[in-house]
């Protein structure tokens, strides 16, 4: 017999899943498969965030997950946008992940777990263990939508364990905006990414993260890009106190494109933990990878950026470029490039910087009448909008402006003219 | 005699703890055009510089006013908007910051809603005709990447725009081709010639008296070793252009480094 949900069913505990499945049910993912994970999560080692970084507090060897409730009784409804007409013509899917299997096992064995194998990872096990949220969206061969889909994922009282599983046909083409946001303040996330973009197509994925500063968040997403290629993520990690985020391409095919986008910002007592891997593993791939970070308070972050080039993949090229802006003494930024490169004929390019506003911009922008505070704020935004600029479509964009501004010494809105 | 310009009394300024500026005199009134001449090392930089109230530069004593107020302990944005400009020899990039927003936010910072959108845009148009720019330039990043002579002209742009009451153009024709120069001097002049610029006072920091055949000086002032030792008309500048400033140098015995 399964405990009472919601009352003694805490913790990510074998406990707490039988009462999760009798519950919801085991949906997309077969009750086997969620027990399995759930040994390998106990039995994995969590990756610790750096040992004895400067004002680093969280560690996630330490996590403390006995209190999460990993269910929501009443199940938290996913904001799936509805399809207009003509994409559900073309046979375009948008279904919630526990119904996927079931409504479109077709498609959705083709792409579950082809560019995601959780077993060597401890957090995207749980996250498959306990999965209780997502989204599956398919887009046939051939198909193009210009509208964005939107999925938009609300984490509540209750642990949130959603898997976004994206399957793109040859040469569909469609741009994907995964919002995040939590309606309670110690809400916990940990979640899991699948992109698989056939062969010449072009997927723009977009994570937009605006938790409160309390919540708590773990996600792992990954793509497999094919021949010829276009894979466009932008990561926005602009909530949490306490965000991980990390992402992995496989240019798993000649000709696969991959441009990596992200940004964060730390204030308060906020910390960031930020990774990003492209691996090149055939000819005459291409990635692209820019990053801009900041912190204020005491923030923290972490930027652990790595291209992998792989002995076939000849001819592929690489850039990586990644800088942060601190705007206080208190807050602290760590950036780690590195490329493994095992192919000879690569043009392979990593630079990083981690500096303050130089004098001399603000003294410039002072000269022009413009007051101190005010110069800091432009000059800020300044330093993240060659990566703003990167994300697809105005509305995220001006989105995106405003969440960084709001960083912006908020108490000084009302002094500035 | 009206409080009505910019004037400059007894100015020293120290940087790193050496004394640069050694008691300046000088008075720029409304409308008039001065040139301050002097080799390189002879304190021009750092007196636009003082003026401006760059941190770096400390000044010791004396008086800087502007219409009367005293600007000297204002941080920057005070006496810009006492009606301040310094057009920047070597001007910094803002990078993600476009001209256009930069420009907006300096004019509406100097002149609060004085102008609608609509105004803002004929008017930052009708400069760049006059400088010879391309509309494409509002979109660019504040002097990234800009060459020289672009860089001038986003100063001129901005002189322009911000109208000021006295403006301090340091080495602003230093490195520019003859088009530039020409473009500068157009947009000064045009400046010089409309409502909003008719009383603007200017002082003209430059080493070669070649930007005076574009805008015409009504007093040149040449500076050595931190102080002016010798004020004329525009012919001064015709000395200079002849003899250099070795002569002058001979005359008033300054120690130049």
């Amino acid at each position: 017999m399964s405990a009472e949900p919601g009352v003694a069913a805490r913790g990510v505990t074998k406990r707490s899943l039988d009462a999760l499945l009798a519950l919801h049910g085991a949906g997309a993912i077969k009750p086997g498969a969620r027990y399995d994970a759930l040994a390998r999560y106990e039995e994995l080692p969590a990756r610790a965030i750096i040992r004895g970084g400067r004002g680093w507090k969280h560690d996630l060897a330490k996590l403390d997950l006995s209190g999460i409730v990993p269910f929501d009784r009443d199940g938290a409804e996913l904001d799936l946008e509805t399809l207009v007409p003509a994409a559900r013509r073309a046979g375009v899917v948008i279904e919630r992940f526990s119904l996927a299997r079931e409504r479109h096992r077709a498609e959705f064995e083709r792409a579950f777990g082809r560019a995601f194998d959780t077993r060597d990872d401890n957090f995207a096990s749980l996250a498959l263990a306990f999965q209780n949220h997502g989204a599956f969206v398919h887009v046939p061969a051939g198909v193009v939508l210009e509208e964005p889909i939107l999925i938009g994922y609300e984490a509540r009282e209750a642990a949130l364990f959603p898997y976004t599983l994206v399957s793109l046909g040859d040469g569909a083409r469609v741009t994907i905006v995964e919002r995040l946001g939590a309606a309670s303040a110690s809400a916990f996330v940990c979640g899991i990414v699948e992109l698989v973009v056939g062969d010449r197509a072009h997927l723009t994925y977009v994570a937009d993260q605006r938790t409160p500063a309390d919540a708590r968040l773990i996600f792992n997403r990954r793509a497999l890009v094919g021949a010829d290629a276009q894979l466009d993520v932008g990561l926005a990690e602009l909530g949490g106190g306490h965000a991980v985020s990390r992402f992995r391409a496989l240019e798993s095919a000649r000709g696969a494109r991959t441009g990596v986008t992200a940004v964060f910002f730390s204030d308060g007592d906020q910390h960031v933990d930020l990774e990003t891997e492209t691996v090149h593993a055939a000819g005459a791939t291409t990635s692209e990878t820019v990053v801009r970070s900041a912190g204020t308070g005491r923030g923290q972050g972490r930027y652990l950026g790595n291209i992998k080039i792989l002995a076939d993949a000849h001819g592929a090229e690489a850039s990586l470029r990644d800088d942060a802006l601190l705007l206080s003494p208190g807050a602290h930024i760590d950036s780690v490039p590195a490329l493994e490169i095992a192919a000879n004929d690569v043009k392979a390019f990593h630079g990083a910087t981690v500096g303050a506003i130089s004098e001399e911009e603000l003294f410039y922008a002072q000269s022009r009448g413009i007051e101190r505070r005010a110069a800091e704020r432009m000059i800020a935004l300044g330093f993240f909008e060659p990566a703003v600029a990167r994300f697809p479509t105005d509305g995220l964009r001006v989105a995106i402006r405003a969440a960084l501004e709001n960083k912006l010494a908020p108490a000084e809105v009302e002094s500035s003219v | 005699m009206s409080e009505r310009g910019l004037r400059i009394s007894g100015l020293t300024t120290s940087v790193d703890g050496n004394e640069i500026l050694k008691g300046i005199e000088l008075e720029v009134a409304p409308g008039s055009v001065h040139a301050l001449m002097g080799p390189n090392g002879s304190g021009k930089s750092t007196l636009a510089f003082s003026i401006a109230g760059h941190p770096s530069y400390a000044v010791t004593g004396g008086s800087v006013t502007v219409d009367g107020e005293e600007m000297l302990g204002l941080p920057p944005d005070k006496r810009a908007k006492a009606g301040l400009f310094l057009s920047f020899q070597y001007p910094a990039a803002i990078p993600g910051v476009s001209v256009a927003n930069f420009i907006r936010t300096a004019r509406q910072a100097i002149h609060p809603d004085d102008l609608t959108p609509a105004k803002f845009r004929a008017m930052i148009f009708e400069k760049l005709d006059v400088l010879d720019m391309d509309a494409a330039f509002l979109s660019r990043y504040v002097n990234d990447g800009f060459s020289g002579g672009e860089k001038k002209r986003l100063e001129m742009l901005q002189l322009a725009m911000l109208a000021p009451k006295y403006a301090i153009l340091d080495e602003t024709d230093s490195g520019l081709d003859v088009d530039a120069l020409r473009a500068v001097g157009n947009s000064v002049n045009a400046l010089r010639a409309s409502d909003a610029g008719k009383d603007i006072g200017f002082l003209i920091i430059t080493h070669y008296p070649r930007i005076l055949q574009h805008i015409a000086a009504d007093r040149v002032h040449v500076m050595m070793d931190g102080r002016v030792v010798t004020s004329g008309g525009p012919e001064l500048a015709n000395d200079i252009e002849r003899d250099g400033y070795d002569r002058i140098r001979e005359e008033f015995g300054a120690s130049v480094g």
